[in-house]
């Protein structure tokens, strides 16, 4: 045993208290929970229960600030501090730090969700006891995520309050033998990646909008448990709209950081982070639409399907929390978090909750012990026999098998929906929102399913994802247009013929037009995509057309319709803006004349990199580049980029100046950031996908001459250039030579290509002279090289020419990327209509 | 017949595309002895570069080539041609997926994934 060494200088009150309140946090949630569910039989429990709910608010406000306070105050003598956050740090980035490691973000979800609960308890009257007993349940689950406590040898959580010298990864740390550490130590810091606005607001949108779908969620299971399906519609109709608006501006705000600040080279990659935040937004859209329509119809329709969709979204939230956080993703993703070690519980997390939502299903009293005793089993042997992928298996089939009994029973005493009226089809639409989540996430989940079968699937490509989802998406816009003109109950159709003929030519001229803008002809794209594409431009533009008609004529009249014809109209810009930004970006491809030295690729074709020499101006796409110089400021390195264009004078004339720059930070590697330049129908994209960060006028001398020996049209590189030795010629022919004199001038004519194809000459001669060499030497000065000619000969034809760089003539350069997104600004316009129609619908309900 | 059945039917034949199209997808993770064998199909290959070759980038002569040797999992050592501009990051990369196929003794790759320490990750640092 070493021996104890007394630390100076650290808070431990700090941690101290933060377990305590973790404890309190998890404790107070756990009870509320269990008192509320007693409260449903015995209401005397019911202010016991509202009590602890309000100690797990507190509790949950004071970690937050707590932690926050700890990291203000650089306490590194703290893991979490230590890890997230610098002395040096702004203090504008105190609340990015604070939701920058997976213990953070996990705070932060538990912190919305206590505060909707302290915001909802008081509305839910006779509903109160199981629908907040739910939302305890979830609390009490998510607090152990950042216990950090023991269990025997099972560790629960990952607790923000652990001391550097008490972290299995860092407590060997030399630095911590030294019981003064704390005088020196600072802390890593937030990546530089993160440290824009973006990760300030971001996070916390996208939390909101996971922990508002809880509202429905358990508002659902209070329905399922108690047969009452009509009461919780009201409330959870706002709170699944809510959810809508603000995990959709989370998502989106994610798209734009992607888009403005991160390399991915456009706002959506489908990687399995975005796919495990749009799956619950798509299934709580689902949700919502079936709400309102059970809302109509008194909660006699589609009652499977409502229940089924608002506590699927939450589920799903759950699913997507494993995925991206148990370290299953592994390879797949780029940004998933790393395994803290919570696989099991992670998994436990979602098992239990699926149990939940299959047993509330069961209308039989029988069935529910059946399947709660058969999973209960199956799980104890899974952890005591092992096979576990098996049980996993029969588990979900068990589930499965469970549900769709069910199914038959809500189906029973239900009749079938007219085929047009309104809610038949926006059953129809909330069903594709559904099926389209499904198909996502199921190809999300490669990697489990490799887990579970022992494949070795590799993850599929985002052009497989489009072809997925552009067909799903040409019925769900069709249906988003024609749907708002159908009427409850049974639309008459004789009256709206002229309409819909009327909106279905305007809507094709309008695409035959974009078509012809947005040119597909010299896509790469396949037929089939192409032709799928203009399809869905179509039904998006249909879309658009149909509800900006009905905006502006119908509801006029009834008010009450107008938030979902402008919110309708803005998710079909959207993506439309979405489509054509995508489909039709189109990389600017540097020109280089024949003689350029690219042109000795045999791919050319496919280039897309752009290489600028500093200075030099290179033709790419329409456009005259030039990178002017590069400036240092801290860890970012800016480089200075030109876009000039050609009038038809042929005068060069300077559009517009990009910084594109490279993050260079010691601890966490190099991010290239893009500049952007926007246009009103298109943005011009600009990252750097290598450069020298280092200045590089160090050195001055010429470099130690090599020789190289060759014929004539051999190739020597330059460290800038190809060098070719392109001719000989001599005063007189080697026979005069031998027969007359003893004088001889030979010239060697040696070629240099620059980076740009510029071409570049130089004669160093070998002179003899009475029976005397005289080798003189020449020099390309622009591009450094300086050439002697050490021995020719003649039996061989060949050459020896040595050859020497000054390297201060050679050049800086970058190598960059540039792309052009048409129609971009259609997306964020969408974007920015959407959440306005949904925020009036919002307003006009709690005005109601 | 009801009209959920038929929505049923559709559910379904939707069902069977998506587990097909996943199935049917050729890449997979793989090691350089099974993409040599099947040199048509694409593979995403895992491993740790060679650090004892050398890693060939001139931009100069083509910014989208990059040269380097990847060792698999299984410990096998070939040539990659990445044809693209060298990561900024890649000295530093641990595990990378290159995807692309074989073509004779090299890789001929179009895209790389690199997992790097501490990048969009907390993983600990502590070397």
């Amino acid at each position: 045993m070493p021996e104890k060494i007394l630390y100076q200088g650290e808070h431990l009150w700090a941690g101290n208290l933060g377990f305590l309140l973790t404890a309190v946090l998890f404790a107070s949630a756990l009870l509320s929970c269990v008192s509320y569910l007693l409260s449903d039989k015995h209401p005397s429990y019911l202010s016991v229960a509202r009590i602890f709910l309000v100690t797990h608010f507190i509790a949950a406000v004071s970690i937050f600030a707590l932690i926050l306070f700890m990291i203000a105050n650089h306490y590194f003598e703290y893991q979490y501090v230590w890890q997230h956050s610098n002395k040096s740090m702004n203090m504008q980035f105190l609340l990015s730090c604070l939701w920058e490691g997976q213990e953070g973000s996990f705070l932060l979800w538990i912190f919305w969700q206590a505060l909707i609960s302290l915001v909802i308890y008081r509305k839910l009257g006779t509903m109160e006891p199981i629908t907040m007993g739910v939302m305890m349940m979830v609390q009490a689950f998510l607090s152990t995520m950042i216990l950090g406590t023991y269990v025997g040898d099972v560790k629960l959580g990952s607790s923000l309050f652990l001391l550097m010298r008490e972290h299995k990864d860092f407590m060997n740390m030399p630095f911590l033998q030294n019981s003064n550490y704390l005088q020196t130590l600072d802390g890593r810091g937030l990546n530089p990646l993160l440290a824009n606005y973006w990760m300030t607001f971001h996070p916390p949108a996208l939390f909101l909008g996971f922990a508002s779908t809880l509202v429905p969620f358990a508002m659902a299971i209070y329905g399922l448990v108690k047969n009452d399906y009509q009461s919780w519609l009201k409330i959870g109709n706002r709170w699944a709209f809510f959810s809508v608006m603000i995990l959709g501006i989370g998502i989106l705000m994610g798209g734009a950081w992607a888009y403005e600040a991160l390399s991915f080279g456009g706002f959506w990659a489908w990687d399995p982070v975005e796919n495990s935040s749009l799956v619950p937004w798509l299934i709580m859209v689902a949700a919502s639409h079936s709400i309102v329509i059970n809302l109509k119809n008194k909660g006699k329709s589609g009652i499977f399907a409502t229940h089924f969709y608002s506590v699927s979204a939450f589920i799903l939230v759950l699913y997507s929390t494993f995925l991206t956080r148990s370290g299953i993703l592994g390879n797949a993703s780029v940004h998933a978090f790393t395994d803290l070690g919570m696989q099991g519980q992670l998994f436990l997390f979602i098992t239990f909750f699926i149990m939940l939502v299959v047993w509330a299903f069961q209308k039989n009293k029988l069935l529910k012990i059946v399947y709660i005793a058969s999973s209960a089993l199956f799980l104890a042997l899974a952890i005591i026999i092992g096979y576990k992928k098996i049980f996993l298996l029969v588990w979900s089939g068990v589930s499965v098998v469970s549900l769709v009994i069910s199914y038959q029973k809500y189906y029973q005493n239900q009749k079938e929906e007219n085929s047009s009226s309104k809610e038949f089809w926006i059953f129809i639409g909330a069903m594709l929102f559904f099926i389209a989540s499904m198909i996502i996430i199921y190809f999300t989940s490669i990697p489990v399913i490799n887990k579970l079968f022992g494949f070795n699937k590799a993850p599929i490509s985002p052009l497989d994802y489009n072809r997925w989802m552009v067909p799903v998406s040409v019925f769900i816009f069709l249906i988003i247009g024609f749907s708002q003109y159908l009427k409850y109950k049974k639309t008459d159709f004789s009256k709206l013929k002229k309409v819909l003929l009327i909106q279905f030519i305007i809507t094709l001229l309008l695409t035959s037009a974009l078509v012809f803008i947005v040119y597909y002809k010299d896509s790469t794209a396949t037929t089939i995509d192409k032709l799928s594409y203009c399809v869905l431009i179509f039904s998006t533009i249909y879309a658009v057309a149909a509800n900006v008609n009905y905006w502006l004529n119908t509801s006029k009249k009834n008010k009450y319709t107008l938030p979902a014809a402008v919110a309708h109209s803005g998710f079909a810009l959207l993506i439309l803006g979405a489509l054509i930004s995508t489909s039709r970006k189109t990389a600017i491809k540097p020109f280089t004349e024949s003689t350029g030295v690219s042109s000795l690729s045999k791919d050319f074709d496919k280039r897309k990199s752009i290489l600028l020499t500093q200075g030099d101006t290179v033709k790419a796409g329409h456009y005259f580049l030039v990178y002017n110089k590069k400036e240092r400021e801290g860890q970012t390195v800016y480089f200075k980029v030109d876009y000039f264009s050609e009038t038809k004078s042929g005068q060069k004339k300077l559009e517009f100046t990009l910084y594109p720059k490279v993050q260079d930070s010691p601890t966490m590697g190099k991010a290239a950031d893009p500049d952007t330049k926007h246009f009103l129908f298109y943005d011009i994209y600009t990252h750097i996908t290598y450069a020298d960060l280092n200045d590089t006028e160090k050195t001055t001398e010429d470099t130690e001459p090599t020789n190289y020996k060759g014929h004539v049209k051999d190739t020597i590189f330059a460290q800038n250039a190809i060098v070719i030795i392109d001719s000989v010629y001599a005063n007189k022919t080697y026979k005069e030579f031998e027969k007359n004199t003893n004088d001889l001038e030979i010239t060697i004519v040696m070629k240099a290509v620059d980076v740009s194809g510029r071409i570049y000459k130089a004669h160093p001669k070998y002179v003899i002279k009475d029976n005397t060499v005289f080798p003189t030497t020449a020099v390309i000065d622009e591009l450094g090289l300086k050439f002697t000619v050490w021995k020719l000969y003649p039996a061989s034809e060949e050459i020896e020419i040595a050859m020497s760089e000054n390297t201060k003539k050679k050049k800086d350069f970058i190598v960059m990327e540039a792309s052009i997104f048409p129609m971009i600004n259609l997306l964020w316009l969408g974007c920015a209509i959407m959440t306005i129609g949904l925020l009036m619908f919002l307003i006009q309900k709690v005005r109601k | 017949m009801k009209k959920v059945y038929i929505i049923a039917l559709a559910v379904i034949a939707i069902g069977i595309g998506v587990i097909m199209t996943s199935l049917k997808s050729t890449a997979t993770y793989s090691d350089f002895k099974e993409a040599t064998a099947s040199p048509d199909k694409e593979f995403h290959i895992v491993g740790k570069k060679s650090n004892a070759d050398e890693q060939v980038y001139n931009p100069m002569v083509n910014p989208d080539e990059f040269t380097f040797y990847l060792i698999d999992q299984i410990g096998e050592k070939r040539k990659v041609i990445l044809h693209k501009s060298k990561p900024q990051d890649f000295d530093k990369s641990e595990q990378i997926v290159v995807i692309g196929k074989m073509n004779g003794d090299t890789f001929e790759a179009h895209d790389i994934l690199m997992k790097c320490p501490s990048k969009y990750n907390d993983a600990p640092n502590n070397k």
